[in-house]
């Protein structure tokens, strides 16, 4: 694969955002319209009772050159959970799925624990006024913990192929006890489960879909899927399991591979044709991928340093690799 | 109508000695009948910590069969692990239900963590014990019964049953949780979930029981049994504020049902009640019912959920 990189579309420090957000654009997915691309992301706000964050879900509107901000939301897109709900403290990131004239999202929604920061499980949601706000399914998950899935479910993507609805997600093995300044970290893995409605899932529990490239720890994150001829193509992001965070030599980088089954998966990173960049926005980071179609091209959403904090850009496949 | 005679307080956890992780509680009891004695699994706690928070074991007391006043033994060690950091069960394991199940035995049971604004959430784990119940080992770091769409949190109390060659799990799932004085307390209903191994579970998604005292009247316990052609259900329910004492605190309910699915709730005819003094004298509940012998039994809490105990009664007279 080949990707030409388009730059930095979207700073949320620019923007005035919904529900007090200040910072962070992250994890960008769209729903393509016929004349706009709506693209949601993951914004941040200060939660003054705790100091810490809650994610909240925010949406731009660029034409399709991604170089005109149309509009930002300024009401929110769904509500964080109740009073001990999975998705209380957060939803980050949402996937949409237009299927059959309806707009379904799949949320990952967070709730803080004490002897770890946080657990996260798959919400699901529906919208009746083409995606500008989202009524969930059901206060619960749709998809959680499980007896060999043990912790942190979540950064599902669905797309419906061979009548099947297809589900790449992300679940936690364990949590690795905190050691000197590094608090308890978790390790989690891709996955894939099916369905016949979107609604009820099934999945082999505990089977990783995707080789280890640094370890066994290696925390694998954010899959997205795309169809191109007839072979399936990957984008996730990967990182070590501690010390990932200001040491750019551990943080995320994109990694990729193929399947023509959607059973097994080859890994292929260095095929994944787009790496960080010497200078700039996305030169310490590259994380939180996601791969849509837009009038015949193909293109790549991804966040940079730090998570994201200062947004997102925009990456797009060469038409050679466009059968 | 079931009468029944209290026969009095069977286990006190004050009167055990050298075993720190059994300091006070004898939550939940459930049997299981061996040849010559009656293993009663029930949870219990060490002290609490520094900031007043509990973890949760649960263990076995082992009672002569001819006379359930008899101890003969008290499991040595807990029967389940807690679980390992991060995991639905780190802080504890509690309560448990129990059965035989061709030469293992079977364990479900409430998997506790903690948690920010609410103080924790449950869901529900499975453990095999291939040492006649002494021990049991997970089969996963997770739980079998987890959240759902409808069932958002605290999936507790399981209860497994096997009638008609079906295997049935009845148990407890929140709804929500509400702020008395600032502080969160959780509404649970009863459901039941079916299953044709005991691992893969098909949940009912429904309320089996009428809420009575109040729209948010917690409801625990789901104890059900075949007895005279019918299927009965004892459960216990609180109001949903200020029931750690007396007047809002646990009291036991009566259902029954002739297909497992449909129950009359009826509570006039559980026959059980508070006593006027002692240590069942403030609340009951946690009722398991049993039969031994030809004769049929219930064992239940007592005064602040257990803290003193359970103990026991014994059935008189059964009228539909």
């Amino acid at each position: 694969m080949k990707w030409s990189k388009r730059g930095l579309i979207f700073d949320p420090t620019k923007h005035k955002l919904a529900n007090n957000c200040l910072e962070f654009a992250q994890s960008p997915q769209t729903l393509v319209f016929d004349d706009f691309v709506r693209i949601y992301f993951s914004a941040r706000q200060k939660d003054f009772d705790t100091g810490k964050f809650l994610s909240h879900i925010s949406f731009v509107d660029f034409d399709k050159t991604f170089k005109n901000v149309l509009h930002v939301s300024d009401n929110t897109v769904i509500e964080l959970g109740g009073l001990g709900c999975f998705d209380e403290h957060g939803i980050f990131p949402i996937n949409i799925l237009k299927h059959e004239n309806k707009i379904l999202a799949y949320t990952c929604g967070w709730s803080r624990r004490v002897s770890v920061s946080v657990e996260t499980s798959t919400g699901l949601a529906f919208s009746d006024d083409g995606g500008l706000s989202f009524k969930k399914a059901g206060a619960g998950p749709v998809l959680t913990a499980s007896l060999h899935e043990p912790v942190l479910v979540g950064d599902s993507f669905v797309k419906v192929y061979n009548n099947s609805f297809h589900m790449w997600y992300i679940y936690g093995k364990k949590w690795i006890k905190a050691q000197g300044n590094e608090p308890p970290a978790r390790v989690y893995k891709i996955a894939h489960a099916v369905s016949p409605d979107g609604i009820n899932w099934y999945r082999e529990e505990g089977k990783p879909i995707i080789a280890d490239s640094l370890n066994e720890n290696e925390c694998q994150a954010l899959p997205t899927v795309i169809k191109i001829g007839d072979r399936y193509h990957m984008y996730f992001c990967f990182r070590e399991a501690t010390d990932f965070r200001k040491n750019r030599d551990r943080g995320y980088r994109l990694g990729y591979a193929w399947s023509d089954d959607l059973v097994s998966w080859t890994r292929d990173d260095k095929h994944a044709g787009i790496e960080c960049s010497e200078t700039g926005w996305d030169s310490d980071m590259m994380c939180y991928p996601h791969i849509f179609e837009c009038d015949g091209k193909v293109y790549l959403l991804y966040n940079g340093n730090e998570f994201g904090r200062y947004g997102f850009g925009i990456a797009e496949l060469d038409k050679d690799f466009i059968k | 109508m079931f009468t029944w005679q209290k026969q009095g307080r069977v286990f006190n956890p004050a009167d055990i000695k050298n075993r720190a992780w059994l300091n006070e509680f004898a939550q939940a009891p459930s049997v299981l009948i061996f040849d010559d004695v009656v293993r009663v699994y029930f949870s219990c706690r060490p002290p609490a910590n520094e900031n007043g928070q509990y973890v949760s074991y649960s263990a076995f007391v082992d009672l002569n069969r001819k006379n359930l006043f008899e101890i003969k033994r008290v499991s040595e060690s807990p029967i389940l692990n807690l679980g390992e950091l991060g995991t639905f069960d780190e802080f504890g394991t509690y309560p448990v239900s129990v059965i035989k199940h061709a030469d293992e035995v079977r364990a479900y049971y409430g998997g506790w963590t903690r948690c920010e604004s609410v103080p924790f959430n449950v869901a529900i784990g499975y453990g095999v014990s291939k040492n006649g119940g002494e021990t049991f080992e997970k089969s996963g770091d997770g739980p079998i019964l987890s959240y759902s769409l409808d069932e958002p949190f605290i999936l507790s109390g399981p209860k497994i049953r096997k009638f008609n060659n079906q295997w049935y799990l009845f148990y407890i799932a929140g709804k929500k949780w509400i702020l008395d004085n600032g502080k969160p307390e959780p509404v649970y209903k009863i459901r039941m979930a079916t299953s044709d191994d005991g691992l893969n579970w098909v949940k009912h998604n429904k309320d089996l029981i009428d809420t009575k005292v109040e729209e948010n009247e917690a409801q625990a316990s789901p104890d059900v049994f075949f007895h005279e052609g019918k299927y009965h259900m004892f459960f216990c329910y609180r109001y949903s504020a200020d029931y750690r004492g007396k007047n809002n605190g646990y009291r036991i309910g009566y259902a029954s049902s002739d297909d497992l699915i449909n129950w009359t709730r009826d509570d006039e005819k559980a026959g059980i009640d508070i006593s006027v003094e002692g240590w069942d004298s403030e609340m009951v509940s946690y009722p398991h019912v049993f039969e031994l012998d030809g004769d049929v039994y219930i064992f239940y809490l007592g005064n602040q959920v257990g803290r003193f105990g359970f103990g026991l009664a014994k059935l008189i007279s059964y009228k539909p």
